[in-house]
């Protein structure tokens, strides 16, 4: 009873020192389950790609289009049961840029079924109208659109052909939910033919960044891949047919090396921390000299000594630390619509929060037990100060 | 004849300080009896601490024997003499030493917490030595809402709350006033008189020695002289 007692009354010697470490520790948990997140997040996205899609794109690079004669051939593949143009556009809406692609509006929802329904509005709608769109409910409420509301993007890779300054003009159709964590809700769908058309009467007929294939239930996506790759080995332009989990792995290696630099920041920060919780595991060792002597004077052994300094070292990282995870877990609804469309998804995963969690505990271990064992080594009568 | 309490032979205790070796008890030889109040005086330096620090297991002699109701001290080890020292010491020290985190009920309750008594019996046997002191009232108070003669009861009552045979008191009175200190030594020599228990008192001050049924005197880490309290103080018989 008194044990238990001791260790939350010691810490309580010292409130504000107690205070200041436990906040240090939830804001560094905090960070590294944030930051950890970003990653898990990414990876999650991988993982949810579907293995009934493969996109097709060109050898060269994603930014090197394709004919648009290609699609007709490619249906032709056995395997394949409809495809799908998907041109990213990346214009700006207030000088605010977010994704935006150009597909066939007709076959976006099968393509998609899984992965999104209509919250507001109808395909049918998008579909009579040619400057139609269908948006993301996160990006609709980020801009605060509603049906029927006209949209101006400034294209920034596919200028008007009236000017660089002219818009593109949208109208919101419909918009939809994401049905799975990792599938944007800020994405922005509209008809290839309206940016086809408007290309065209420029002067300078676009080409398409990517097919989305949907395959048939029973195609092998390897036969799939080496047939489409095969049927334009000689040109004019070649191909690399990936399954969607690959396509997209592009995407966050282009992040290049920030994962590791979340992860260094994360494990920075965590070190620091250690050395605050030694520091202060420390003082608060040195605090309790005399009460340790008087402890062992009365019989308690070493073993408790030990045993009270690493339960407090626990009991304030452990503290601290679901402070932190339980900040992390609050903020990721919030973080995630911060984020927008960047990493769609953005979730502290179980894993993150036992990760953040079993870091407290060892934090705790770590930073109590150099003063614990010299708490156990320590001489009754040095502790008491009784020598003559 | 009955066993001694406490029987040390050849005592030997030395410290090094700054590379020189300063030997703190010299080859001690001493008895003393169960149920008596002793009083262990001497000037600064001459060993007393050390001796009840030995006696109470609470440090090791370089050499020689320190028997403690029956046990003998050098043959156990660490574990065994932390065991032995909740079973059968009770400490008094000058600076109170009271957990200060604690209330009065919690700080005597601690040595119980090594005693296989029930929740309940615990608690009773706390009370009870609280009582015996004369402060149930101050239960819940923690020792900074105490004076220091309170604090040095509690102490007593924290001393005595698992019946032991031997209570060693490291100045006592050292930091209270006469009154206070009356109280105390009042205490000390009820615990001898009617408890049974063996006192052994560390005190530089002749009148809380006079209150004692024996006084020990060191000198150098040797026995002085072991004396009853008129004899020492030329009071009358």
């Amino acid at each position: 009873m008194e044990f238990p007692l001791l260790v939350l009354r010691n810490l309580t010697r010292h409130p504000l020192r107690s205070l200041l470490t436990v906040g240090s520790l939830a804001i560094a948990l905090f960070l590294f389950c944030t930051l950890r997140s970003v990653i898990t997040t990414l990876e999650a996205g991988l993982a949810a790609a579907s293995a009934q899609r493969m996109v097709v794109q060109s050898t060269v690079s994603l930014f090197v289009g394709l004919p648009p004669t290609y699609q007709a051939r490619i249906e032709q593949v056995p395997g394949v049961e409809s495809t799908c143009k998907w041109q990213w556009f990346g214009a700006l809406y207030n000088d605010v840029p977010f994704s935006q692609f150009a597909v066939d509006s007709e076959r976006l929802p099968a393509l998609f079924e899984k992965e999104m329904e209509l919250a507001q509005g109808s395909y049918d709608a998008w579909e009579r109208n040619v400057i139609g769109c269908v948006v993301g409910e996160g990006l609709a409420n980020q801009f605060r659109w509603g049906i029927g509301d006209r949209i101006p993007l400034i294209g920034v890779f596919f200028p008007h052909p009236d000017g660089a300054d002219v818009a593109w003009e949208f109208e919101v159709e419909a918009i939809y939910r994401p049905l799975v964590r990792n599938f944007s809700g800020h994405g922005m769908f509209f008809h290839w033919d309206y940016f086809d058309r408007t290309l065209k009467a420029g002067g300078t007929p676009p080409r398409v960044g990517a097919y989305y294939l949907k395959l048939e239930p029973t195609a092998d996506p390897a036969s799939v891949s080496a047939a489409v790759d095969e049927l334009f080995a000689a040109g004019p332009q070649r191909v690399q047919t990936a399954p969607e989990a690959q396509f997209q792995a592009q995407f966050v290696s282009m992040f290049g090396n920030i994962p590791f630099f979340l992860t260094a920041i994360g494990g920075g920060v965590l070190a620091a921390i250690l050395l605050a919780c030694v520091n202060t595991m420390l003082l608060t060792a040195r605090d309790q000299t005399r009460d340790l002597g008087v402890l062992k004077a009365l019989g308690f052994g070493d073993g408790r000594a030990f045993g009270l300094l690493i339960a407090q070292a626990l009991t304030l990282c452990g503290l601290g630390g679901a402070l932190g995870v339980g900040l992390a877990l609050l903020a990721q609804d919030g973080i995630a619509a911060a984020l927008g469309g960047s990493f769609p998804g953005f979730a502290v995963a179980p894993r993150t929060v036992r990760l953040g969690l079993g870091i407290a505990v060892a934090l705790g271990l770590v930073s109590g037990a150099f003063p614990a064992w010299r708490a156990g080594r320590l001489r009754v009568v040095d502790a008491l100060g009784a020598r003559e | 004849m009955t066993e001694p309490m406490i029987r040390v032979r050849n005592l030997t205790k030395a410290y090094r300080r700054g590379g020189e070796t300063l030997t703190v008890l010299d080859r001690l030889d001493l008895d003393m009896e169960r149920g008596q109040f002793y009083a262990l005086m001497g000037p600064s330096g001459s060993g007393k601490t050390t001796l009840l620090n030995v006696v109470g297991a609470l440090d090791r002699p370089d050499s020689g024997e320190v028997f403690v109701g029956g046990a003998d001290l050098m043959a156990l080890s660490g574990s065994e003499l932390s065991r032995w020292r909740a079973d059968t010491i009770g400490f008094v020290f000058q600076g109170f030493n009271l957990i200060s985190v604690l209330t009065a009920y919690q700080n005597v309750r601690l040595p119980l917490l090594l005693t296989p008594l029930s929740r309940q019996r615990r608690r009773e046997q706390a009370m009870h030595a609280l009582e015996l002191v004369g402060l149930a009232d101050r239960a819940k108070h923690r020792p900074g809402q105490l004076s220091g003669g309170q604090e040095q009861r509690v102490a007593i009552a924290r001393a005595i709350a698992t019946d032991p045979d031997l209570i060693l008191a490291d100045e006592p009175t050292g930091d209270l006033d006469r009154e206070a200190a009356d109280q105390v030594l009042e205490l000390l020599g009820r615990l001898s008189r009617e408890l049974q228990k063996t006192v052994l008192m560390v005190t530089h001050d002749p009148l809380a020695a006079e209150r004692s049924d024996r006084i020990v005197h060191i000198d150098k880490g040797r026995l002085g002289g072991l004396e009853e309290p008129a004899v020492a103080h030329g009071a009358q018989a």
